[in-house]
This record gives C-alpha cells, sequence and structure tokens, in this order.
C-alpha cells in the first residue's frame, strides 16, 4: 500500500470509535489510513478497511445508493449516511467516526435499534383501510397523493433519532420518523383512522415532547420533514378540543336555555 | 441441541419473502421469516421504475389485456419463458397489484384517480404502474407493515448457512445469528427460499452489495439444479462511477441516450421504439457505442433528460435526480448523465413450479433466487416485481397447504452433523492465518465475469474463464482467516458467501460456453443467431465434484407459437 505522509491531501485518515465488550478496555479510537480513488465515498473506504486492514471492523450496510438506511453513523460530529458521503469533502484531515447517537452500541458502528422499531410497531403502521371491494382500487387524486408523498420517503435510517433532544432526553419519545410515519397514515384518504392516531401521539412521548427545533428536517438524508408533522397533528388535536369544548359549552347552554 | 421449530421458515426479507409469510400466515401457518439484514434493508427496497399489471387505466387506442401482457413477456424472453407460468403471472398479477394499494402503496394516479401506468421497455402498452421512482421502496415498507400487523416474527440478521436434508426431503436450516457465537438448527416443515438475486459476482452490478446469490448455491449445495443462469441481464443505464440503476422509467418519460458524436444512437439499432426497445438490445447497442469509440472517455453515453424539463423531472423522476446529484455530482435538469451498462438481474435460479416447489420436497423459492420461468432468456423491465408477488403468494399458499397434510418427526442428527462440520471448518480456516484472503479471490472473480462473460461472450473468453474460476476454486481452498470466534466475524461471512459465488460463477460460465446460440441476454459473438432447432430448452446444472453438469429441459409453449424477435 502507499505510503501516507500528514502533508497528503488525497489521503483519507478516519479515526473510528470502537467497541467490543469482551476487550479491555472496551471503547478505543483507531486511526486507519485509506487510499482513495475519484468518486469514492465512505461507506466504499470503510468496506475497504475491513478488507485490507481489520476484519473486525464492523458496520452495517446493504445498497450502496441511499435508499435502505443501513449506514447511519457520526461523521465529524454530523449524522448522515456513509454511502451517500463522497470522501472527498474528508480529504487532508483527519475524519472522526462515531456510531449513532442515542443507540446502545452493539460493536464499533452498529447500534441497537430495536427500541426504534418498537416505536414504530407501537402506532400500528399500516393502513387500516376503509371498506373497498377487492376488485378494484380506491380512488385517489394526485394532489392528495402528492400531500403524503414526503412523508412516504422515509427509509428508517434513525438519523433523526439521532439529532432528537427530545429522544436524548426520554427514550420513550415516539420520535422523529415515527411521528412523520403517524402522520403519513392520518393523511391518507383510504386510512379510517383518525382519532386513533391522534389519540396515539396526543402526550408527552408524542407530539407535546416534541422542541420544534427542527434538527430532525434539517438532518434527514430523504428530506423527510418530520417536525411539519408534529406541528400539522398538533393543529389538528386543539381544534378537536375546541370543538369539543364548543360542543359541551353549547350542549350545556342548551339545557341551560330549556331550563 | 436445541431446536427451533415452525412448520414454515422463509429465508429471505425481500418482495418475494415478505409475500410469501403474509399467505402462509393468514392460511393459519406458524410462520417466521430469516433474515441476513433487516428486512427493509433488502435489495428490493432499491427497485425504482414500476410493476407491471394489465390495468388499462391509460387510454390509447387499443384495450390492454392480461392476454397482450403475457405475449410481450413471451416475446421479450426470447420464447424460452415456460408459457403457462407467464399466463399465470399476468392473470394473477392484476389481483397482486390491486392488494397491494389496498395495503397502502402510494401509487401515482390518472387524472381520474386511478393508478398510473407509464410506458416500459418492450411493452406495447403503458403498463407499469409506479409511484413516482421509488416503486419497490413503497411495496417493500407496506409489506413490511403487513408483517408487522400480522406479527410474523423475523430472525433479523440471521444468516443461513445450509439446509439440513433427510431422506429425501428438506427438514429446515442450520443458521447463525450474526451477532452471536451460536449456530442454531431450525426445524422446519416447509423452507422457502426468497434471498434475491446474484448480481454482486460482476464488478459492474445495479444491485446491493449484499446480493451474492447464497440462497441459489444453499439450493445448489444439496443437489438441486440450477436453471438457465447463464441468462443474466444487463441493464443499459447505470450511472457511471457506482453503477446505481438509473431506472428505464427514464425513457419511459422520454429521455434520450446519445453518444459522444450527439447522435440519439437507437436509431440504428431499434428504429420504431428507440430508446424504449427491450433492454437486451438497449444495453448490446449501448456497450457497442462504447467499444466501438463513440462513448466519452471511452467509458460511459449520455442519457438526456433536459428536454423534459424541470416540471417533469421533479413529479416524476424526483429519485433519480437525487441520486445523480448525490453519486455524481449532476442535476439532470442541466447537465445529461453519464450512464453505462452493468449486469442487473438474474433471470436463472432454483427450478419450480406455479406454485413454488422445488425438485426437492420441502424446499420451496420464490423471486429473484427461483426460475419458473417467467423472464426466459431476458426479464422484461416492471416484470420481477410482478413475479415477487405472484409466486411468492403462491410459494405461501402451497406451503401453508401441505403443511397440514403430514407432520413428521425429523431427525437430529442430521442438524448435529451439520452443525458439527461447520465448526471445524471454521476451526480448521482459522488455523491458516497466514492463507490468502477472501477479498482478493473475490475481486479477481468479479472483474473477470465482467470482461469474459458480460454482455458480449466468445468460446475463447468463455474458456479461459472457466478455466480461471477452476484456478480460483483451488485457491479456495487455502484460505485462511484471523478470527475463529463466530459472532461479528466478517470474514467468515465473506469466506461462506464467496464459496457460493464461486460456483454459481461457474454455472453461468458453463451454460453460456455450451449454449451455442443467441437468445436474450445470451449473446455470443461466435454465434449470433437464435437456435430454436437445437436450443429452445432449458439448462439445468447439477453439482457434482467436477464442476457443473448440464441436463435440458423443453420449454412449455401454450399459445404462443416462437417467431422472430423483432423491434
Ligand atoms: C436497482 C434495481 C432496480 C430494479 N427496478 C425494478 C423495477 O422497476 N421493476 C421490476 O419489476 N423489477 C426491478 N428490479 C428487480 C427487482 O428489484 C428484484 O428482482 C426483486 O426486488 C427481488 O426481490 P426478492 O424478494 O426476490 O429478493 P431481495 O429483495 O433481494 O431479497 C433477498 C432477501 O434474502 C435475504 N438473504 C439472502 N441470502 C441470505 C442468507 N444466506 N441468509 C439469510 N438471508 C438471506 C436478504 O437478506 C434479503 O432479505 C430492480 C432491480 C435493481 C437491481
Ligand atoms: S425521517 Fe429521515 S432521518 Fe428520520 S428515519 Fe426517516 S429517512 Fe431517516
Ligand atoms: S448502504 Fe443503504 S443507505 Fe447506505
Amino acid at each position: 500500500m502507499r505510503k501516507l505522509t500528514v502533508m497528503d491531501t488525497s489521503a483519507l485518515i478516519l479515526k473510528i470509535k470502537r467497541y467490543n465488550p469482551e476487550k479491555d478496555p472496551p471503547r478505543w479510537t483507531e486511526t486507519f489510513n485509506v487510499e482513495t480513488k475519484k468518486g469514492m465515498n465512505l461507506l466504499e473506504a470503510l468496506l475497504r478497511i475491513q478488507d485490507e486492514q481489520d476484519p473486525t471492523l464492523s458496520f452495517r450496510y446493504s445498497c450502496r445508493g441511499a435508499v435502505c438506511g443501513s449506514c447511519a453513523m457520526k461523521v465529524n460530529g454530523k449524522l448522515v449516511l456513509a454511502c451517500r458521503t463522497p470522501v472527498e469533502g474528508l480529504l487532508g484531515e483527519t475524519t472522526l467516526i462515531e456510531p449513532l447517537p442515542f443507540f446502545p452500541v452493539i460493536r464499533d458502528l452498529i447500534v441497537d435499534m430495536s427500541l426504534f422499531f418498537e416505536h414504530y410497531r407501537g402506532i400500528e403502521p399500516y393502513l387500516h383501510g376503509k371498506p373497498i371491494p377487492s376488485d378494484c382500487e380506491y380512488m385517489m387524486m394526485e394532489s392528495e397523493r402528492k400531500e403524503i408523498d414526503p412523508y412516504i420517503q422515509c427509509i428508517l435510517c434513525g438519523i433523526c433519532f439521532g439529532v432528537c433532544p427530545a429522544f436524548g432526553r426520554d427514550a420513550q419519545f415516539l420520535g422523529p420518523a415515527i411521528l412523520a410515519k403517524a402522520y403519513r397514515f392520518l393523511r391518507d384518504p383510504r386510512d379510517r383512522r383518525e382519532k386513533e392516531i391522534l389519540n396515539g401521539v396526543n402526550d408527552h412521548r408524542g407530539v407535546w415532547g416534541c422542541n420544534t427545533v427542527f434538527q430532525c428536517v434539517k438532518a434527514c438524508p430523504k428530506e423527510v420533514p418530520p417536525t411539519h408533522a408534529i406541528v400539522k397533528m398538533r393543529g389538528r388535536i386543539l381544534r378537536y378540543r375546541f370543538t369539543s369544548l364548543f360542543s359541551r359549552f353549547l350542549s350545556m347552554s342548551r339545557r341551560i336555555g330549556s331550563r | 441441541m436445541e431446536f427451533l421449530t415452525h412448520d414454515i421458515l422463509i429465508i429471505g426479507g425481500g418482495l418475494a419473502g415478505l409475500r410469501a409469510a403474509i399467505e402462509a400466515q393468514k392460511a393459519g401457518r406458524d410462520v417466521a421469516i430469516l433474515s441476513k439484514v433487516h428486512p427493509l434493508r433488502s435489495h428490493s427496497v432499491a427497485a425504482q421504475g414500476g410493476i407491471n399489471s394489465a390495468f388499462d387505466n391509460i387510454p390509447v387506442p387499443t384495450n390492454d389485456s392480461w392476454e397482450n401482457h403475457s405475449f410481450d413477456t413471451i416475446k421479450g424472453s426470447d420464447y424460452l419463458a415456460d408459457q403457462d407460468a407467464v399466463e399465470v403471472m399476468c392473470r394473477e398479477g392484476i389481483e397482486r397489484v390491486i392488494e397491494m394499494e389496498h395495503w397502502g402503496t402510494l401509487f401515482s394516479r390518472t387524472e381520474d384517480g386511478r393508478i398510473a401506468q407509464r410506458p416500459f421497455g418492450g411493452s406495447g402498452f403503458p403498463r407499469t404502474c409506479y409511484a413516482a421512482d421509488r416503486t419497490s421502496h413503497n411495496l417493500l415498507h407496506v409489506l413490511y407493515e403487513q408483517v408487522v400487523g400480522l406479527r410474523i416474527p423475523v430472525y433479523e440478521e440471521w444468516h443461513a448457512l445450509s439446509l439440513v436434508v433427510d431422506e429425501g426431503q428438506c427438514i429446515g436450516v442450520l443458521a447463525f445469528p450474526l451477532f452471536e457465537e451460536r449456530t442454531v438448527p431450525i426445524r422446519a416443515e416447509a423452507t422457502i427460499l426468497a434471498t434475491g438475486g446474484y448480481g454482486r459476482i460482476y464488478l459492474r452490478s445495479t444491485n446491493a452489495i449484499i446480493n451474492t446469490g447464497k440462497g441459489c448455491y444453499l439450493a445448489y449445495q444439496v443437489g438441486v439444479p440450477l436453471e438457465d443462469m447463464e441468462f443474466v441481464q444487463f441493464h443499459p443505464t447505470s450511472l457511471f462511477g457506482t453503477n446505481i440503476l438509473i431506472t428505464e422509467g427514464a425513457r419511459g418519460e422520454g429521455g434520450y441516450l446519445v453518444n459522444v458524436k450527439g447522435e440519439r444512437y437507437m436509431e440504428r439499432h431499434a428504429p420504431h421504439l428507440m430508446e424504449l426497445g427491450p433492454r437486451d438490445i438497449v444495453a448490446r447497442a449501448t456497450q457497442r457505442e462504447i467499444d466501438e469509440g463513440r462513448g466519452f472517455e471511452g467509458q460511459y453515453v449520455h442519457l438526456d433528460l433536459r428536454h423534459l424539463g424541470r416540471g417533469k423531472i421533479m413529479d416524476h423522476l424526483p429519485g433519480i435526480r437525487q441520486i445523480a446529484m448525490d453519486f455524481a455530482g449532476i442535476d439532470p435538469i442541466l447537465n445529461p448523465i453519464p450512464i453505462q451498462p452493468a449486469q442487473h438481474y438474474s433471470m436463472g435460479g432454483i427450478p419450480t413450479n406455479v406454485d413454488g416447489e422445488t425438485p426437492l420436497p420441502g424446499l420451496y423459492a420464490a423471486g429473484e433466487c427461483a426460475c419458473v420461468s417467467v423472464h426466459g432468456a431476458n426479464r422484461l423491465g416492471g416484470n420481477s416485481l410482478l413475479e415477487t408477488l405472484v409466486f411468492g403468494a403462491r410459494a405461501g399458499r402451497k406451503a401453508a397447504s401441505n403443511v397440514k397434510r403430514k407432520k413428521r418427526e425429523s431427525n437430529p442428527l442430521a442438524f448435529q452433523k451439520q452443525s458439527e462440520a461447520f465448526q471445524s471448518c471454521l476451526h480448521e480456516l482459522s488455523s491458516r492465518q497466514e492463507g490468502e484472503p477472501c477479498f482478493r479471490l473475490r475481486d479477481e472473480l468479479k472483474t473477470l465475469m465482467t470482461d469474459q462473460v458480460g454482455i458480449f461472450r466468445r468460446e475463447s473468453d468463455l474458456l479461459s474463464a472457466k478455466e480461471k474460476i477452476r484456478e480460483l476454486k483451488e485457491r479456495f481452498g487455502r484460505i485462511g482467516l484471523k478470527q475463529k470466534n463466530l459472532d461479528f466475524n466478517n470474514e467468515w461471512i465473506q469466506y461462506l458467501e464467496l464459496e457460493g459465488m464461486l460456483h454459481v460463477a461457474e454455472v453461468i460460465t458453463e451454460g453460456a460456453l455450451t449454449r451455442k446460440e443467441s437468445r436474450g441476454s445470451h449473446f455470443r459473438t461466435d454465434y449470433p443467431d437464435r437456435d430454436d432447432e437445437h436450443w429452445l430448452r432449458h439448462t439445468l446444472a447439477y453439482k457434482t465434484t467436477e464442476g457443473a453438469r448440464l441436463e435440458y429441459k423443453e420449454v412449455t409453449i401454450t399459445n404462443y407459437p416462437p417467431k422472430e424477435r423483432t423491434y
């Protein structure tokens, strides 16, 4: 392999946070120099290290095209998909690579996402369809589809959880991606639920736990806007409260009036 | 020895595996899915363009029907598809796609609110249903949502090591959780392989990195033949560099293919359909342009979308735009996309009937790892997603109905023996720390396959490839591993995958060498014509100690006698 010097601006120097509970100490950082080629991305660089330097380095990957959601990690303090990160911008200086924050680390850059998927299952994330004959599709307008479309893009990579102060504070907070998912079903004209969905998110674990700091919107690699979904669901809940207060008031005043 | 037991075990969490699981669970069986990645990370999530179904939602002068769809599929297959299977797919596909819509797939819509359809290569009608250009992301997430709703258990990040066979019956698998230090025997009355394609034995491939063809090898290893493996589809438009797919939908929407001289070269190769010619023809034309010096930098051509305008690109091809920007730094609204052909799809696989049954009782297969055969020598775009749903469901249903008929006690010894064999293999490998590392062999294999068993094939190349694969197999026997533990052992996984890759490559090469004709995706420069008299038949490859032994079987022809395939 090519010898690298500190001055070499085409050198990729990766300082990786490692973890292996069977080792002593279990946590350490390790620096690797990687030879780069034009158009290379960070995932390719990590695979190269695994092949040529250290087969024990562990991380998840599958599609290498930013669609499967496997390879989220922290790079120089920013949460990214490794496969969507060109190494070009990282050359010359040392790049720090860490696992996705707030999730328990299993090994090196692999984190335990079970809580994420527990929250996912918690909102019953499947269409509860209105009745329809089995041989024809629901009619839906393009405008209605486009309304939901941004929320469908989510690849469940977990990045938004890793930047979310609310989730960092309280692991019971449902989290941006999951609330975006709830909104996706709420807005789907084919889904018969409305109150159920809103009830499910109407507490501090749900929409009221969010700090509306838009960190998730900024970090999401697929341009999903979870905070927008959260704000819209808050609006609906408030409207419900208002109308139910109002109707209670009405019926009360009617009763008073009829006395 | 501790066993896990299920009526039906499905290996693979892509579209085919999930659809099979849903069907089997709804039939009241105890079902589990096992996958080496979380199901949502399966390769299926990447398919972009769409799924074919003859809904006839788009007004054109004549009506579309499942019979038309069958005809296009059979013609596209260069008449190698089994016509009864194609008819099943095209007929039942309509139900399967509507069901996906009912489960929540967010298909793009026509003006009157129905599922939108676009033209795709090799079809006479706008028949491809789509959800912008992220169709399968949508489909896979929806199927997974159903799986969650039905509470079907998933062994996530488990690797299937081998099938366990006893008295001529598949009785389960030996598997291991990637993060644990143990192998686990799983007993199942029925095992369904839904392990996807083997694209990554090629250097340039549009497939996910995990698509190594291991599932095909699992079957091949226990004596099940592999069918029509020499038919490997090359896609004309993969992004130069990473080979990420640029969907055919981009041409369906009106994109042009242009060479360095500024010519729309498809005029010379398929004057009627132009860019919408079938994949094999467009891929060969594109490779030829590059080989004959009409490419850019000798390596790629341009896919030009600029004339479609910002609005159409943003509405119909937002994913493609994102890919071009993220992975090539190019905005297709402003600049043409550099593209080159790459391996894309595996037409061949584990032979099954229309109910997913393989020649081995107790073993089923569906999806890209199977060969029903509905794609024959060349798959039409939009047909493989359909295949995963139709035959996934059928395999699940058949497995469920077979299971209730008989319950047998399986033999724990068969599991025990295999488990011990794995332990000692790993032990031996790790005692050879100085042996050659896996990745070097893997990279040599990939380069070899792209260079010598690729789009254009000829005898001398194929012979040398065969020789080289034999040499690689020998060197494989001398591989050494640094780690001897089971958990997190990336080298060990690589080793297991590479073993399958070498065998699959050998089968492809042997099939390609022996088939002295050109049909669909299999193009021999030394035998450029189709030869129905000798070669209108399926290849079956059996594993022997000397390599692959080939046999042949008849193609099923129902209503569409073979004709010349012109576009
Ligand atoms: C980029 C791209 C775009 C495409 N676009 C289209 C399109 O527009 N229309 C169309 O019809 N088709 C398209 N295709 C083809 C289509 O996507 C695939 O054929 C289809 O998704 C295959 O699905 P599957 O369920 O058979 O396999 P996969 O989705 O590949 O799933 C395989 C599963 O098996 C598991 N697995 C494999 N080996 C093991 C093992 N040893 N142990 C445990 N688990 C294992 C994996 O984890 C995975 O879950 C496209 C293909 C590509 C490459
Ligand atoms: S919303 Fe965005 S960041 Fe969050 S999981 Fe989905 S894709 Fe990832
Ligand atoms: S590998 Fe799939 S998102 Fe990065």
